[in-house]
């Protein structure tokens, strides 16, 4: 589960001050598939970045499993992605002198495991979104598609608490869009994966439960739908 | 941090092998050059002395050389000392010397005028036996023109290159003091001449058979009849030998010093080693090109070490992003700096492996092959294993500060700027 208590993120100071988040207080309970959505500067991304301590906010605070966030080290924090996060990119973000297998298998060898299980791991993450494949592939030989279909491998591959995917469908035609929508989907329900993503497209947004909309930093609707199937 | 430096050899394993060859090929360059200054440059200018020390034990001292005390004419105990040499087991060959300063007029016949001068020099006879000169020091490879002493020959005299204008590599230098033979050469006769200790002057003519040369000045500056003839001609203290050079096993010089010290208790005489005997300035010499190469050496650290930088600072500049990401994913920043130090430590292994194989396994052959031709001597290159390890850690250890400090510069930045590249 995650919260937050009266965040806020601003950005400059005096009259050039910039109040992108204005005291948001809302909750994501364990196995939601959360969209937020909103136009161009509403402060969507930067919500994300907040969640997922990417970032840290002016003030509030952002509750993870009870454990107050803004206490954290920088070290803890990246224990904490590391464990209980995974990302999906707008630009896919993979690593180009790495293979699909590798750059899945990275954080998994990170966290401890050999080089052989890490692989293993990743081979089956990538089997999950259909591009075990292309595992031996470069990020250079994937389509955008593709690229983004490993990056999701990648997140998912160490088993994270929760998603985070940051406008993933943006660099992407609506074929290859969709393909990633379902694949999160599948995610959902399959594996109950909390998945908190950002996209300006309803049409995505519609793949989750839950929509969250943010208006110059302040939510103006939270609704709970039936996800599209 | 095992499982940071796992992940950071991980990630520079497949970095290095994927990133572009030519500018690991030109990295790994610049580290074999920088390899190269670091022992090549300073072994061959220290090579240059050590060269002429080589010369010297090869060419006249042998490994140890025991010589007149000073203020003494002679060694003293002589013929007991050669004895001892002799039947020392570790010793493999002696040549004992006669010395003796003498003048050598150049020409018989014509009688200089009034306001000229000899044609006379000051030079230094020495008296070899032939046979032993010959294990010891090779003395007939010197010999330039004409012929070798035969053993116990009489009347013929070998002259050193450099003390006969028509050979003499100083002959156009007009060095104040410097008198040299002119008008003879291999048959002509020279007259002999040094003072009797008791008062008179002994004389002797001979026939010039031979000239020697080296870069040796013991050899090139000196006069050589055999011993037995030197024998006769001196008034006194006949077995009484100027200088012993004694070929031995080099490490084993110091303890057949130590051991002919022992036997000659109280008996003057100057016993050293080969590298003992080296005069001072040429060690001062050695010493002050073994500063210059090390200050050249010096530059070349700092320009690999600003190459490995600059490589290292660029490739993390332009992977901002991506390291920005992993950070993002949960990736240590000590294990992605660690993957930096890999890759600088990777170009400073594989110059300093490349540089050690041209190093030993071709420079350093061939130089002891073809020597490079120095007025003063036959500079060879100096690089030992231990010099090379030494040169070898500083190297690396310079690349790896050079490939940790861009690597930190870069890493440290906040995760979300090198993300979105703010």
């Amino acid at each position: 589960m995650i919260r937050t208590e009266k965040l806020v993120k601003s950005y400059g100071s005096g009259e050039l001050e910039l109040v992108v988040l204005k005291g948001l207080n809302f909750e994501i309970k364990t196995g939601e598939f959360v969209a937020i959505i909103g136009p161009s500067g509403s402060g969507k991304s930067t919500l994300l970045y907040q969640l997922s301590l990417l970032d840290e906010p002016t003030s509030g605070e952002v509750i993870l499993d009870e454990v107050r966030t803004g206490e954290l080290s920088l070290q803890e924090k990246t224990d904490i992605r590391l464990a209980k996060l995974g990302y999906v990119f707008q630009d896919y973000a993979l690593l180009p002198e790495l293979t699909a297998l590798e750059n899945v298998a990275l954080p998994i060898i990170m966290q401890g495991l050999t080089t052989p299980e890490a692989y293993l791991k990743a081979s089956l993450a990538l089997e999950r979104i259909g591009m075990v494949d292309k595992k031996h592939n470069l990020p250079s030989q994937l389509s955008g598609g593709q690229q983004q279909r490993v990056s999701i491998a990648r997140a998912i591959a160490h088993e994270p608490q929760i998603l985070f995917a940051d406008e993933p469908t943006a660099n992407l035609d609506s074929a290859n869009g969709l393909r990633v929508m379902e694949a999160f989907r599948d995610l959902h329900e399959k594996s109950d994966q909390t998945i908190i993503m950002v996209t300006h497209e309803p049409e995505y947004a519609a793949f989750a439960g839950r929509i969250i909309t943010l208006v110059d930093g302040t939510i103006v609707s939270d609704e709970r739908k039936k996800p599209l199937k | 941090m095992l499982l940071s430096l796992r992940v950071g050899f991980f990630l520079a394993l497949r970095q290095l092998r994927r990133s572009g060859k030519g500018t690991t090929t030109l990295i790994i360059f610049v580290m074999i050059l920088t390899f190269l200054n670091l022992v090549v440059v300073s072994g061959l200018l220290v090579g240059l002395i050590s060269g002429s020390f080589k010369q010297f034990r090869e060419a006249y001292s042998g490994e140890v050389l025991v010589t007149s005390a000073d203020g003494r004419d002679y060694i003293e105990n002589s013929p007991a000392l050669i004895s001892f040499l002799e039947s020392h087991p570790k010793v493999e060959a002696i040549s004992p010397r006669y010395s003796v300063g003498v003048q050598l007029l150049g020409t018989l016949t014509d009688l200089p005028g009034k306001n000229e001068r000899a044609n006379r020099i000051g030079i230094s006879l020495t008296g070899i036996d032939p046979a032993r000169e010959e294990v010891v020091t090779g003395f007939s490879r010197f010999l330039k023109y004409g012929e070798h002493l035969n053993e116990g020959e009489e009347g013929y005299i070998l002259i050193g290159a450099n003390m006969i204008k028509k050979y003499s590599s100083f002959a156009d230098a007009n060095i104040p003091g410097l008198t040299l033979l002119e008008d003879v050469d291999i048959g002509s006769r020279v007259r002999v001449s040094f003072s009797r200790a008791g008062g008179g002057v002994v004389s002797k003519e001979f026939i010039i058979k031979g000239i020697v040369k080296s870069k040796v000045d013991e050899i090139s500056t000196r006069a050589f009849i055999t011993d037995k003839e030197l024998k006769k001609l001196l008034p006194v203290n006949k077995e009484q030998v100027q200088s012993i050079a004694i070929r031995t096993d080099y490490e084993y010089a110091p303890t057949l010093v130590a051991e002919t010290k022992d036997f000659m208790e109280g008996h003057a005489a100057r016993i050293q080693t080969t590298d003992e005997a080296i005069p001072s300035f040429l060690r001062d010499i050695e010493q002050t090109f073994s500063i210059l190469g090390n200050a050249l050496s010096s530059v070349a650290l700092i320009v690999a070490s600003i190459t490995v930088f600059i490589v290292i600072f660029i490739n993390a500049v332009t992977k901002r992003k991506f390291i920005g990401i992993m950070k993002g994913i949960g990736i240590s920043p000590q294990a992605i700096q660690f993957s930096y130090i890999f890759q600088a430590l990777f170009y400073g292994v594989i110059g300093s492996l490349i540089g050690v194989i041209l190093t030993f396994g071709i420079l350093k052959p061939y130089f002891d092959v073809h020597p490079i031709d120095f007025p003063f001597s036959d500079g060879i290159l100096v690089a030992t294993a231990e010099g090379a390890a030494i040169r070898i850690a500083i190297l690396l250890t310079v690349t790896l500060i050079a490939g940790y400090i861009p690597a930190k510069l870069i890493v440290r930045k906040n995760t979300l700027d090198s993300i979105l590249g703010r």
